[in-house]
């Protein structure tokens, strides 16, 4: 009974019957009964692989379940189950269908055995996901809207190819475990890697996250790069180029971050950030970096969202997510204030919350490879993350410079949907063992050591110490409206300006060639004049009768020619 | 928005009342001494318990402090000093763009705490 239907339906046949039910209680229940349903049914169906079918001679299948995809696909039920709670409010049925039919989209990707389903649910997420931008109704979102499609799009695009290239290589279609060097390989690998936002192919994350509507992002930032994490793990781990890249993905975020004035954008930044800690322990791709990818991914699903929450319950009773229109709204939104600084510690990775029992799992699979630079550079990374989404996010939004707002507390929806995820972020940091038993390998890994516990308290406090005495001297960055540049600036202002030169450019050429032209023809026209018009030495010089002999002659020759011949 | 100066701080919420402890003078001090003393506490354990790392560099004494305090340190320069390489006015991209407009309203629950 329990096999009749792949998970990944249940939201989008859910998705058809949302259109049926009235707004109020009845819509909501049924936006969280369905990630409450496919987590159920997911569950119970266990491990294995079910819904074959053939299609064109390729053997597809639709449901593979095992500790790996396990993970993930519960993640996104509970993500999905929390964003709808959060958007309880919500009477826009766009953005209702968006969210369930994304959320199925991004679970059939992780239950995908074959490429080519992947790649249907791939462009899925893509498609769903956009609504969720354009839903703002603005002109800013339509073409910030346009941008992600764009990206997401080719991301299938390049997806398919490689799959195509791919199997004529090799024949098969079934999504496995990948070495990267032929052309169809690397193709599937660029294609993960810009869902995955890999340094250079990473702005359309920051681009698009805060441009969506309040109850959009929550959703965003839980699927579309979790999902290319989990492809990336399923088809390239233990790649060795990953842990650079990982690297590099948790370095340069932070120092964006860090000056970011839009404080979803700056959840973005950090949310890259927290990618490259994953890919690392993709490329590392012993079982304990993968347990700590896995890990990781759902402990930062869980904080990540509680983070966007609480910003944009300040943004739904605020207007305005800008560090520097914010500041000091703990005095009457003290609820959110303690559930964004739960959120903050434990992307913190503070002991006793989610991010450290999970973060940990990953640097100890560093340090059991004895990568020193690479863990210096996590280690460092994590005192920047501690800088941008610990500090700043609850420090300039509800302390900080008191903007002089007394917004209202969070609607009461909203406070039950982060109190739930703060809950989550504890439990796990509190009882680890039992969060590692859905991990996609069996573990005996400790979090809480004394070493380990000191050196991560050492490390914090030393940062907050850093951060305190640097404010307390006006060293820290003031927040400051801007725009900061970064890759975008090449395909938003470069090109457009490079092409506006080039016609300008080709436009003048063209005008010069034509008054070349121009000339041309009236200096033939003039000299013709000159030599043959009617004032021309050639016709005033001669009478007209001399031409009409002339002509009498030719007349003569030519009779005479052919009559000879 | 109401404006900070005319605050009855009876209308907060309970907790908020209780938070505006923060804002007492005297009590940031109070927070950053107790933040030094948590860090001095921290850094003491060093000196009386061997770690056990997987690197040399973490059974440095005091490696772990120096080294939060150095690297949040190093962000915040090369922060500032990447944004006088990409700072840009608000509307750089268009007056339209998303950075630049306001959040439409009828997306919003915009409700003040007196309201």
């Amino acid at each position: 009974m329990i096999e009749l239907i792949p998970t990944s339906f249940i939201f989008f046949a859910m998705a058809g019957v949302l259109v049926c039910v009235p707004h109020g209680i009845m819509r909501g229940a049924l936006l969280l009964a369905t990630p409450l349903i496919a987590g159920l049914h997911i569950w119970l169906i266990g491990f294995g692989n079910f819904w074959p079918y053939e299609i064109f001679g390729f053997d597809l299948e639709l449901m593979r379940v095992d500790r790996l995809s396990r993970i993930f696909v519960i993640i996104f039920c509970l993500a999905s189950f929390l964003g709808n709670m959060f958007a309880w409010h919500l009477r826009d049925t766009t953005q209702q269908v968006a969210a369930l039919l994304y959320a199925g989209s991004a679970i059939g990707a992780a239950l995908s055995g074959d490429l080519i389903s992947l790649f249907f649910y791939w462009e899925g997420t893509a498609l769903a996901s956009v609504f969720l931008i354009w839903a703002r109704g603005t002109e800013g979102a339509y073409h910030t809207g346009m941008r992600y499609l764009i990206v997401q799009i080719g991301s299938g695009v390049i997806l398919i190819a490689g799959v195509a290239v791919f199997y004529r290589e090799t024949g098969i279609v079934s999504f496995d475990k990948m070495t990267l060097g032929s052309l169809g390989t690397w193709l599937i690998f660029i294609s993960f890697g810009i869902k995955c936002a890999f340094p250079l192919m990473h702005n359309w994350l920051q681009d698009s996250y805060p441009a969506a509507t309040v109850t959009g992002t929550v959703i965003l930032s839980a699927f579309t790069t979790k999902m290319a994490i989990y492809a990336l793990a399923r088809g390239f781990a233990g790649t060795e180029i990953l842990i650079y890249i990982g690297t590099i993905m948790t370095l340069f975020p932070i120092f964006f971050a860090e000056i970011e004035n839009d404080m979803r954008r700056v959840l973005s930044y950090s949310l890259n950030n927290q990618l490259g800690f994953m890919v690392v322990a993709i490329g590392i791709g012993s079982e304990l970096a993968l347990n700590g990818m896995a890990g990781h991914a759902f402990a930062h699903i869980l904080y990540k969202a509680l983070l966007f929450m609480s910003v944009g319950a300040v943004l739904y009773r605020t207007g305005t997510a800008k560090a520097s229109e914010l500041g000091g709204l703990y005095r009457t939104m003290p609820l959110t204030a303690i559930f964004c600084l739960i959120g903050a510690a434990s992307i913190s990775a503070f002991p006793l919350l989610s991010g450290f029992v999970t973060k940990s799992l990953t640097l100890s699979s560093v340090a059991e490879e004895h990568r020193t630079i690479i863990w210096l550079a996590l280690v460092f990374a994590s005192a920047g993350v501690l800088s941008h989404s610990g500090i700043k996010i609850p420090f300039f939004t509800f302390f900080g410079h008191d903007s002089g707002k007394r917004p209202a507390e969070a609607p009461r929806h909203m406070l039950i949907a982060m109190g739930i995820t703060s809950l989550l972020c504890i439990l796990i940091g509190v009882f680890p063992s039992i969060f590692y038993q859905i991990l996609p390998y069996d573990t005996s890994y400790v979090p809480y050591t004394f070493d380990h516990v000191l050196g991560q308290l050492q490390l914090l406090f030393f940062a907050l110490l850093a951060f305190a005495i640097l404010y307390r001297f006006g060293l820290h960055p003031s927040e400051i409206d801007s725009t900061n540049i970064d890759t975008d600036v090449i395909y938003r202002k470069w090109m457009p300006s490079l092409l506006g030169l080039l016609i300008l450019a080709l436009s003048r050429l063209y005008l010069r060639i034509l008054i070349k032209i121009s000339y041309l023809i009236k200096y033939a026209y003039r000299k013709l004049n000159e030599t043959h018009g009617p004032k021309s030495a050639r016709v005033t010089g001669y009478p007209s009768s001399v031409m009409v002999i002339n002509i009498t002659v030719l007349f003569a020759i030519a009779l005479i020619v052919i009559f000879a011949s | 928005m109401k404006n900070a100066k005319h605050d009855n701080n009876q209308k907060f919420p309970k907790l908020g009342q209780w938070l505006t402890w923060v804002d007492k003078p005297g009590s940031v001090n109070k927070i950053l001494i107790g933040l030094g003393l948590v860090c001095f506490i921290l850094l003491c354990f060093d000196f009386f318990y061997p770690k056990h790392g997987h690197f040399d560099v973490e059974n440095i004494r005091g490696f772990y402090s120096l080294y939060g305090f150095i690297a949040f340190t190093a962000v915040v320069f090369l922060a500032m000093f990447l944004r006088t390489i990409i700072i840009r006015k608000p509307d750089y991209y268009s007056s339209k763009d998303v950075n630049s407009e306001k959040y439409p309203t009828d997306g919003l629950g915009q409700v003040d705490q007196d309201d």
